[in-house]
């Protein structure tokens, strides 16, 4: 009971006005950035960053808390009635809700994904409150050669094993890891890469690097290959209400989805991409009326939104326990925490309680707004949908190189930032994925305070990491992880 | 499938890349203390995995193209991303002098001019709400400092 006593806490923290302010001023910023079409989570989160540099850390966190939720919320809107998926988890989504919108039922695709993820969310994060004080303990007897090899692991599943290709996958990382190295090495104050430049002493920030390959690398794609594509824009008819019928299909679908999703979230799994396609997959499946889906099937829609919402709440888990992003939006999040000194892991649930309580709690309200915010004001969001395609990039440019700006009031950022830019657009232009590179520029730095921490307690002997049985089982996985699918591929049995 | 110059040419800047941070880390220094590693052991790793990987790249875009690409039909268009790339050297170049807010109003008009909107004066009118009013917001609300350039004498200074 520890737990509850902890989380009662919290609601007195995040109930108190300013910090409900901080949290309802995120969920309606991340709703309404998540709801512009090519904006995903990682992206709002990033380029709504710089709002919080002066607020106090619990109040930000809060805030951010929020914006995480928002956008999630915001962007299954914008993939029911555009059909243009901002973010891969959106993609199974798209498959049916957007049928739906076509066929005149969008009200109740949207209620059932609203609600789905209003449930979904909630249980996932009860279950974050109950699992969240057990990861502590556990964590607490990792010592660096543990989290070394936990984050060698992170590293493979997000590049390696996710994504089309596996040496694309590599590549971003390494290009990740090597933009981490920039700096001052925490270690021994040694100058890395920086070439004396005062804004590249402190390290490339993850505000940059995110806005440069999301924001301004897909302004130039689209631009340069799409700027002449129109997409259609569903029109919200009808009512928004489920019919009896929609609520006996969408609940199971909700609750199953959560199973699916929070599990999910909290490996290193690279978020919410594979637990809504599995969704989707077992609602198929499972359906009476397998063949209403790819026609607009209510419970493709409920599903998956529902996984979605389970899996960003369970992405959390080791977020905080660990300090261990598994999304590129959850490496922002991190970046978020550095900003102001904290480092996450077991020992912030110590030293921080009010913080990361009132921030447990917070997200719990901020379930609630959003619900109250998607569904009676989905007219609003509708509205931001019809921003034209001219005046939306403008604006999101205006707003990105806002962020990098204020970092140290420098046009080096900014040309850091267009530089970012091209790279972002080259890597959508030959499908190199952009996520392992900002876990690789957020992570990898603290995998080599690890790596070397662990050598200097082992007084340099390198097989510490094999000797431990925790950090010896991890990377027996990680190597065959990267091991079996080439053997596989190598010895299957050929057909032909 | 036609070998493309495009994979060619960028798996062999990933293998430039390498070589360069391979370069660099060479001039660092390898005290390590106790761990007996130094600031340069991480950085030679990643160099050479850079390298490996650019290597890697070469071969399949040399074997007749990178793997599991998807279809790539759209044409590219200069013009876009020229107007694009010029509102973001404009702002560079405009906000430490003439402030955020006429910066952020020529970038606005670039990007918009960019993505095909012919209503100069619209886009213009626009932006310079939009950008007085995130700096209000900015600074007047959040604190944020952000240059107010040759605006100045009219929008005062930082708080309400």
């Amino acid at each position: 009971m520890e737990a509850l006593n902890a989380l009662l806490h919290g609601f007195g923290i995040a109930l108190q006005p300013m910090n409900l302010l901080w949290g309802f001023i995120g969920v309606t910023l991340g709703t309404f950035v998540g709801v512009l079409p090519g904006v995903g989570p990682a992206l709002t989160v990033a380029m709504l960053l710089p709002l919080t540099v002066k607020l106090d850390p619990t109040g930000a966190l809060i805030m951010f808390a929020g914006i995480y939720y928002g956008a999630m919320f915001g962007g299954s809107t914008t993939t029911i009635l555009l059909n243009t998926p901002g973010e891969s988890a959106s993609i199974a989504t798209a498959l049916e809700g957007n049928k739906m919108a076509k066929a005149g039922r969008a009200g109740p695709a949207l209620a059932t994904s609203a609600i789905g993820s209003f449930v979904a969310g909630t249980i996932a994060t009860v279950l974050l409150t109950l699992v969240a004080p057990i990861v502590v303990d556990l964590a607490l007897k990792f010592g660096p050669a543990e989290y070394f090899a936990l984050m060698v692991f992170a590293f493979i599943t997000v590049a390696a094993v996710l994504g089309s290709s596996t040496v694309r996958g590599l590549t971003s990382l390494f290009l990740g890891l090597f933009l981490g190295l920039i700096g001052i090495d925490s270690q021994t104050g040694q100058q890395r890469f920086a070439f004396g430049v005062p804004e590249l002493l402190d390290g490339v920030d993850v505000v940059v690097l995110a806005v440069g390959l999301f924001a301004v690398g897909e302004a130039l794609y689209v631009a340069a290959y799409q700027s002449r594509v129109t997409e259609t824009l569903e029109k919200l008819k009808g009512s928004l209400l489920m019919s009896a019928e929609d609520w006996k299909r969408s609940w199971p679908a909700w609750l199953r989805a959560t199973a699916i999703g929070f599990p999910f979230g909290t490996i290193p799994a690279g978020g919410s991409e594979i637990p809504t396609f599995l969704s989707y997959a077992t609602e198929k499946k499972l359906s009476k009326h397998p063949e209403e889906f790819g026609k607009g099937a209510i419970e493709g829609v409920a599903g998956p939104e529902a996984a979605n919402n389970a899996a960003a709440t369970g992405v959390l888990v080791p977020l905080l326990t660990l300090g261990i992003p598994t999304s590129a939006t959850a490496a922002i999040l991190l970046g978020a925490f550095q900003n102001y000194g904290l480092q996450p892991g077991p020992l912030l649930f110590d030293a921080q309680k009010d913080l990361v309580w009132g921030l447990i709690a917070s997200l719990y309200v901020g379930n609630i707004i959003l619900l109250i915010l998607n569904l009676p004001l989905i007219g609003m969001w509708v509205k931001v949908l019809q921003i034209p395609k001219d005046l939306l990039y403008a604006g999101i440019l205006v707003f990105a190189t806002l962020g990098a700006y204020s970092l140290h009031q420098s046009w080096v950022d900014l040309l850091t930032l267009y530089v970012f830019g091209l790279l972002g657009f080259m890597m959508r232009r030959w499908d190199i994925p952009v996520g392992p590179a900002v876990i690789g520029l957020i992570l990898g730095p603290l995998a080599e305070t690890q790596f070397r921490r662990a050598l200097s307690i082992s007084q340099g002997d390198p097989s510490v990491f094999i000797s431990h049985p925790i950090s010896a089982t991890l990377l027996a996985i990680t190597a065959l992880l990267i091991i079996a699918p080439w053997l596989y591929r190598r010895f299957r049995p050929t057909s032909s | 499938m036609p070998r493309s110059g495009a994979e060619i040419a960028l798996s062999l800047g990933v293998v430039a890349l390498g070589i360069g941070v391979a370069a660099v880390t060479a001039t660092l220094p390898s005290e390590g203390g106790y761990a007996g590693i130094g600031p340069n052991f991480i950085p030679a790793v990643v160099a050479l995995g850079i390298i490996a990987l650019g290597v890697w790249l070469a071969i399949e875009a040399f074997a007749g193209g990178w793997r599991d690409m998807p279809e790539h039909t759209d044409r590219f268009e200069p013009m876009p991303f020229v107007w694009v790339s010029a509102g973001l050297f404009a702002h560079m170049a405009l906000i430490g002098w003439a402030g955020f807010i006429i910066a952020g109003t020529v970038l606005f008009a670039c990007v918009a001019r960019g993505f095909g909107s012919r209503r100069m004066v619209r886009d213009l009118a626009i932006a310079l709400v939009m950008s007085v009013a995130i700096y209000l917001f900015f600074v007047k609300l959040l604190n944020v400092n952000l240059p107010a350039g040759w605006l100045e004498p009219v929008l005062g200074g930082a708080g309400i």
